[in-house]
């Protein structure tokens, strides 16, 4: 990352200190390039820049933002993860069915939202177990393993859910995880900002955050250096798709039923949101904060297309054209630093 | 990271490594095919009848194109995400410029179909020329670059069709071309079993071929022995996009009409899926297209048994996923054996 560049008190000659506000300049191209698209689309529809659009752009980018740092914790370690979008909804589904089991039961409403959550994790949880132990320990690439996991996901998903919406998740759990907010911040703003500082912290200030980054960046070398990869592995792909779920729990707050397609085509948009920001697909290189501002900024793009009644075909094609154009930049900014 | 395998051909006892490395190359993809198929015919008769029959050969066929050149850009090292958005691409390109053609030059069969041919081609062309220029010239990983052009394609085939099917094709393109069969056989097949034995050939045979390998297996190695890289990675994506737009065309003259709905995700899931049950490692540098047309078979064969067997259509995707992951598991897990050996 380049902030520890900077911090390096080997930047003390001419040349390493123009190198490394170059590199600064690249940092902030990106968040420099939010502010030019949103006065853009400001100069065409002025509806953009209300407060309550700009808290709805924050709103709908806190599940994305979520969605790409769960596949941020991955692709560090030269991972993805394709069943990302099943294991949402998988998760929605789950939770809902548990949930509406409870009420059907008579349980208190506490006790139901602690099962809907813990069955929601649950379920979460065992598909990371999954494609970890898969990845880790049986030598399956990320990408089968994780593609075998989104068959079996959608699969499971659908059927105990018979492919219909589970309805019955109760007004404790909707406003918990979206209704309500927390001095007028909406409750989806505030989870992801809460998740997002304590994920950061353990991406930068832990042993096991700081083993990802070596593990993606030269993975025979954290093995030499005695770090348990195998284990570190699984418990990376567990915290990603518990990242997921939490997420899928928010949007099944917000939809107010279990959806069986809830997570669609999530997983390659997390990817590409994380890629966007600047999360490179090699590993070693990315956190919280190129997984944050780059669903930002796909979400102001797509925001402010949709508000200047930009056709959505149109949308697909530019929205392809920036994940090409984000890696590209990218790839001239590494080459840039040597 | 192929240091493994070539260390392990290097041994002495060559014809025994041969062995070895045939069995391990085509695996027990074949033992489970067969014992698929048997099992089959013995519970349902249905299983064997011509018509399952001819319908589980087209849609292998189909499937086998594509997955032909998946295999190619994955044994160069890279990844072609794009492909099913191609196969809609060019349907609605072909049926669409057939019509515009038509409409101008009314009665000319001939000039319509040449004319639709080459644009449908020539736009999965187009894609992967996009595809391999990001690749190789700007050194941008596959998955990405195809993860961009896979929206902006589709993006494409929705805005030229507006998602309304495309009609307007000559009636001899569909009735003589796309529904007609030799010898009992829909015209897919032999397309199919053409590019299988060009691909073959060119993966022996040609420089092109061989140079595919030696990059996927160890770039910086082919880069120093003088294979021009950029343009044998170019020639990947470029021939994965036209295979692509192949079966798109195949499957608009089959149903008579352009469709933006055509492939799609699962087409190219499916794809990646044949290549990597066919033994094409994601690694680079390893794999055989003979192969990945028979786990394009047994893919499909796998389908058409869960539907046969009336397994709820909504827990077939468990099977496949299980299955999936089983069987490169294994693979994987042989090979390790290999090694200790």
């Amino acid at each position: 990352m380049s902030d520890l560049d900077l911090a390096s008190p080997a930047a003390t000659t001419p040349s390493e200190r123009r190198v490394a506000l170059l590199a600064l300049a690249w940092q902030a191209a990106l968040p420099i390039a939010l502010v030019v698209l949103l006065l853009g689309f400001a100069a065409v529809d002025s509806a953009v820049l209300t407060p309550g659009n700009l808290v709805n752009i924050m709103q709908q980018a806190s599940y994305l933002a979520l969605f790409a740092m769960a596949q941020t914790v991955v692709i560090l370690t030269r991972g993805f993860d394709l069943a990302l979008g099943p294991t949402v909804s998988m998760v929605s589904v789950g939770a809902a069915l548990a949930m509406a089991v409870g009420v059907a039961d008579g349980q208190e409403p506490g006790t139901v939202l602690l099962m809907g959550l813990a069955a929601g994790f649950a379920l979460g949880a065992a598909c990371g177990v999954f494609n970890g132990v898969v990845i880790a320990y049986l030598g399956v690439s990320p990408f089968v393993a994780t593609l075998g996991s989104y068959n079996i996901a959608i699969g499971v998903a659908t059927t105990i859910s018979s492919g219909r919406p589970v309805q019955g998740v109760p007004d404790l759990f909707s406003w918990l995880l979206y209704g309500g907010n927390l001095f007028g911040v909406p409750a989806a703003i505030v989870i992801t900002v809460i998740v997002g500082v304590a994920l950061h912290l353990v991406l930068t200030r832990t042993v096991y955050g700081r083993a990802l980054y070596i593990i993606g960046t030269n993975p025979r070398a954290a093995t030499v250096a005695g770090l348990p990869v195998k284990r570190l592995l699984v418990a990376t792909y567990v915290l990603c798709s518990t990242l997921a779920a939490l997420g899928a729990l928010m949007m099944t707050a917000r939809t107010g039923s279990g959806e069986p397609n809830l997570g669609g085509s999530l997983s390659l948009q997390a990817i590409a949101a994380a890629v966007v920001g600047g999360t490179s697909l090699a590993g070693g290189r990315g956190g919280v904060g190129t997984a944050v501002v780059g669903a930002l900024f796909v979400t102001i793009l797509s925001n402010g297309m949709n508000l200047t009644r930009i056709d959505g075909y149109v949308q697909m094609v530019v929205l392809g054209a920036i994940v090409i154009a984000g890696v590209v930049l990218d790839r001239l900014r590494l080459e840039r630093r040597g | 990271m192929n240091a493994h395998a070539s260390s392990l051909t290097a041994r002495p006892g060559i014809a025994a490594s041969y062995g070895r490395s045939l069995l391990g190359s085509i695996g027990f993809l074949p033992a489970l095919l067969i014992a698929v198929v048997i099992g089959m015919s013995a519970v349902d008769p249905q299983f064997y009848g011509p018509i399952n029959i001819i319908n589980i050969l087209r849609n292998t066929a189909l499937l086998t194109i594509v997955a032909c050149g998946q295999a190619l850009v994955i044994i160069g090292g890279g990844f072609d995400l794009s492909v099913g958005a191609v196969v809609a691409l060019a349907s609605v390109v072909t049926a669409k410029t057939m019509g515009l053609i038509a409409a101008s030059f009314p009665g000319n069969d001939a000039l319509v179909i040449t004319g639709g041919l080459a644009a449908g081609l020539g736009s999965g062309a187009a894609v992967g020329l996009i595809n391999g220029l990001c690749v190789a010239r700007l050194k941008v990983s596959g998955f990405v670059v195809t993860l961009g052009t896979m929206s902006a394609t589709a993006g494409v085939a929705l805005m030229i069709t507006s998602g309304i099917p495309v009609y307007g094709m000559p009636q001899s393109f569909v009735r003589d071309f796309g529904r007609v069969q030799f010898f009992g056989l829909p015209t897919a097949i032999y397309v199919a079993l053409i590019v299988l034995a060009v691909m073959v050939f060119v993966q022996r045979r040609t420089l092109f071929g061989r140079y595919v390998y030696a990059i996927g297996g160890n770039t910086d190695a082919a880069i120093v022995s003088g294979v021009g890289i950029r343009r044998h990675l170019v020639g990947t994506y470029v021939l994965s996009g036209v295979l692509a737009a192949l079966t798109g065309i195949l499957l608009t003259a089959q149903v008579g009409s352009g469709q933006a709905s055509f492939g799609g995700d699962r087409m190219m899931l499916q794809s990646i899926a044949a290549a990597v049950i066919g033994g094409v490692s994601l690694r680079g540098g390893v794999g055989r297209v003979e192969i990945v047309a028979i786990s394009a078979l047994f893919l499909t064969i796998l389908g058409n048994a869960l539907n046969l067997l009336h397994i709820d259509s909504r827990l077939q995707p468990v099977f496949l996923g299980v299955i999936m992951v089983a069987a490169v598991a294994l693979d994987e897990l042989g090979r390790r054996r290999k090694q200790r050996v």
